[in-house]
């Protein structure tokens, strides 16, 4: 007998407040908070008082938690690795893009 | 319950120091980790990198495991009775292996020894499924069955393998990249600490006609060459049906004819676009007859393709 799932949500366009943020993503608050201070991950709106997130800070949250855990990184070095693997993520996009324009490449 | 060999996993021998176990840990961990690694492999590896390392690395864990023996990967094996008094006590009793993996014995090692049957929260462990799909399954939505087997607590506290049988809609409009998160429906919670999440990760599989960037597609459309330099119309498989194309006259190869909302539907009910890429093909046989018609172009014609490359560069300003 298979259970049916209904209730799921599109990361893409649930909003999260920011102890969701931590509760979800397993990251202390306090590293949440430096996570958003040095703005590796964002808000969708920095300039309200109760900041919402979206998926981007969501799945860089839970590649933060893996990370510190798996690597048992500390702050700056996380900050660096998130960095580099944002800018990563950057030129993968747009090799995509120049790739999907491309005529007969797959 | 089916041995491991951790210290195989680690590229060790059994000897290893607390310093080596560290080191091939971090080496392993630098070369396969999902967040970091392009490798095929990398979750799988992963996986049993980190669950051989979390073990190895703990002295008493490492000497219970020490203790199990020696077994090939992959052999059946029980912890004899007087392993499971040894380092699990009172939990003995209420212990069995039966069903379980070897890293879930470790697992409940820890949280028995570590906190002595406490009531601390702990939370879920949260899951992430891989789900390809086809471009044709994210733009009409489409159905999945998933069968994951999760290790949960039993009402008497015991460590139990549960196989759960999900049946999962995927609305249209997912993507490659995209995340449907389902709440509470990974790991059981313990002692009042919240369920994990389960999450599906969408990827679209290579597709033999259409490349997806975000909900937009493009796809190759050949002409020949006297269709490029005429114009015409053609028709183009889209994945909502065909449709007639028009191709300006002077059309170049290269070139991209957007054909508006074509693409795969968006969760909000809009849809991205479908870019046709134009590309000269040329006839690889051709008969005598057309033969003599491109020496007669050629003759006639006064285009010169190469104006741009072979002209003298100017260096006046």
């Amino acid at each position: 007998m298979r259970v049916e799932l209904t209730e799921m949500l599109w990361l893409e366009e649930h909003e999260l407040s920011s102890s969701e943020l931590a509760a979800i993503s397993g990251l202390t608050p306090e590293l949440l908070e430096e996570l958003v201070s040095s703005g590796a991950v964002s808000p969708i709106d920095p300039s309200v008082p109760e900041p919402r997130f979206g998926a981007a800070a969501l799945r860089t949250a839970l590649t933060a938690r893996r990370l510190c855990t798996d690597f048992e990184l500390d702050t700056p070095a996380l900050l660096l690795a998130l960095g580099l693997l944002d800018r990563i993520d950057a030129l993968e996009a747009r090799l995509r893009l120049l790739r999907a324009k491309l005529p007969g490449l797959r | 319950m089916k041995y491991k060999d951790y210290y195989a996993s680690l590229g060790l021998a059994r000897g290893a120091s607390d310093g080596d176990i560290k080191q091939a840990y971090r080496r392993l961990a630098r070369k396969y980790h999902p967040d970091v690694s392009k490798e095929p492999d990398a979750e799988e590896r992963f996986k049993e990198i980190a669950e051989a390392y979390q073990t190895l690395k703990d002295p008493d864990k490492r000497a219970a495991y020490d203790q199990l023996g020696t077994h090939a990967s992959g052999q059946e094996f029980e912890p004899p009775p007087s392993w499971q008094h040894q380092w699990q006590g009172a939990d003995a009793d209420t212990f069995s292996a039966e069903g379980l993996d070897l890293s879930d014995l470790f697992a409940h090692l820890h949280a028995a020894r570590g906190h002595g049957g406490a009531a601390r929260p702990m939370p879920g462990q949260d899951f992430e499924v891989a789900v390809p799909i086809t471009i044709e399954e994210a733009y009409a939505g489409t159905e999945i069955d998933l069968d994951l087997n999760m290790p949960e607590y039993d009402e008497r506290g015991r460590l139990r393998r549960v196989p759960h049988a999900f049946k999962a809609r995927i609305p249209k409009g997912a993507t490659d990249g995209q995340r449907l998160r389902l709440p509470g429906k990974g790991g059981k919670g313990r002692n009042g600490g919240r369920n994990g999440d389960l999450y599906l990760n969408i990827s679209l599989r290579p597709h033999p006609v259409y490349r997806a960037v975000g909900h937009h597609l493009y796809m190759d459309l050949p002409l020949a060459a006297w269709e490029a330099v005429l114009g015409t119309s053609v028709e183009v498989a889209t994945p909502g049906g065909a449709v007639r194309l028009k191709v300006p006259a002077g059309s170049h190869g290269g070139q991209q004819l957007r054909l508006p909302r074509r693409g795969l539907p968006t969760p909000k009910g809009g849809s991205g676009d479908l870019y046709a890429v134009l590309q000269i093909a040329v006839p690889s046989v051709v008969s005598e007859q057309e033969r003599a018609l491109y020496r007669q172009l050629a003759e006639i014609s006064a285009f010169d393709p190469r104006a741009q490359v072979t002209r003298e560069p100017s260096h006046a300003g």
